[in-house]
């Protein structure tokens, strides 16, 4: 499990942490049934107090990304329930567009100018979509 | 559960200069605090009150649910301490100073000892006045955390180290707060530091504690990094 860490930035580590390990779920670079490092494996790994990797795996876990099997350890959990899972991926898109807004303002980029990506990008999107429906033609 | 530490009222003057006034804290057993403050804030005089080294003006000090002035033999076994400047005997050899000190402690673990020597070179065959700052440093906390001491106090304890000793240090923080009933408070100015391993900051601005809480709900309330919360933390106080 590959996690990064920016402490001087405004968003808890805990979040930063959970945000990227939501991530690695949905990207399947973490795998249903993966097992991810204890805790204290994780909390020496990255030097990090472990009361916060304790609330990032709890979180997770009450969000359907992972589960403690009882003695083996924390694992990707298989199957998130369908709700959960949209849920889940909403809560994962919603952390790469904090991201997102974060590196925005570091670059000094306005809500204006952000909002008129986010809709140039939307528009990119749909175009592509118009040019594939007609070249199938 | 009984705090850690309990500071009440504490004030301290040095002649007509007061270096703090009226601070309370308390800390819970199991936290881990980091305490900021600019040069001159107070912090190694509010560390010295609470470790009894320094008779408070007015105001008490508890540690381990006992007062500081009548700490027990048994509390003070379960204490350790890193100064801020380290003096250790410099006429010992590394390894003679590490049994001097081993030998007070029923609770040393050796283990602990020959990881930390082996993992931080430490040379155990010099004497104590040829190492570094770093280098004392380094000993200075191997010898405060081999007994497993359930309150740990250090005043800028990363202060000399260099990235790579550094990173080992914080790790090993991370690692002694295991149990859940261990308690550190430590000083620093490194921002990132305090970030990854406490769960609690303390702030200090003349004298005073200006902020005492969980990293992460100031965090959460501010969406600041923590060297912005702080900075305005300071500018708000200063501008009442």
């Amino acid at each position: 499990m590959r996690l990064r860490i920016e402490p001087s930035s405004g968003v808890p580590i805990s979040r930063q942490l959970a945000d990227q390990i939501r991530s690695q779920c949905v990207a399947r670079a973490l795998k249903p049934g993966d097992r991810v490092p204890s805790v204290r494996e994780l909390a020496r790994e990255l030097a990090v107090n472990q009361n916060t990797i304790l609330h990032v795996y709890e979180r997770l876990t009450a969000e359907g990304w992972l589960e403690t099997r009882q003695g083996s350890g924390t694992f990707v959990k298989a199957n998130p329930g369908a709700r959960g899972h949209k849920n889940a991926q909403t809560q994962a898109l919603l952390a790469q567009l904090r991201q997102a807004v974060q590196q925005a303002r570091l670059l000094g980029i306005s809500l204006e100018e952000l909002h008129e990506m986010l809709s140039a990008s939307m528009a990119l999107e749909t175009e592509s979509d118009v040019q594939a429906e007609r070249s199938s033609v | 559960m009984t705090p850690a530490i309990s500071i009440t009222n504490l004030t301290k003057t040095f002649g007509s200069k007061s270096a703090l006034r009226s601070v309370n804290l308390e800390i819970p057993a199991g936290a881990t605090v980091g305490l900021l403050g600019a040069n001159g804030a107070g912090k190694t005089t509010l560390i010295k009150c609470a470790l009894g080294l320094l008779r408070p003006t007015s105001g008490q000090c508890a540690l381990l649910g006992e007062d500081v002035w009548s700490l027990s033999a048994e509390a003070k076994a379960r204490l350790g301490y890193v100064p801020q400047v380290i003096s250790l005997y410099p006429w010992m050899r590394v390894r003679e100073l590490i049994q001097y000190t081993a030998s007070f402690y029923a609770t040393w673990n050796a283990e602990l000892t020959n990881r930390l020597v082996r993992e931080w070179d430490i040379p155990l065959d010099d004497r104590v006045r040829a190492l570094s700052v770093g280098q004392k440093q380094k000993l200075a906390i191997l010898t405060a955390v081999a007994y497993q001491p359930d309150l740990l106090i250090l005043d800028e304890p990363a202060a000399s180290l260099d990235p790579q000793a550094r990173r080992q240090f914080l790790q090993l923080l991370v690692e002694l707060t295991e149990p859940q009933q261990r308690t550190v408070l430590f000083s620093t100015h490194i921002m990132s530091d305090l970030e990854r391993v406490a769960d609690y900051v303390a702030m200090m601005q003349k004298g005073e504690i200006i902020y005492f809480g969980s990293l992460e709900d100031l965090k959460d309330r501010t969406h600041l990094s923590l060297e912005d919360a702080f900075l305005q933390m300071q500018q708000g106080v200063a501008n009442g």
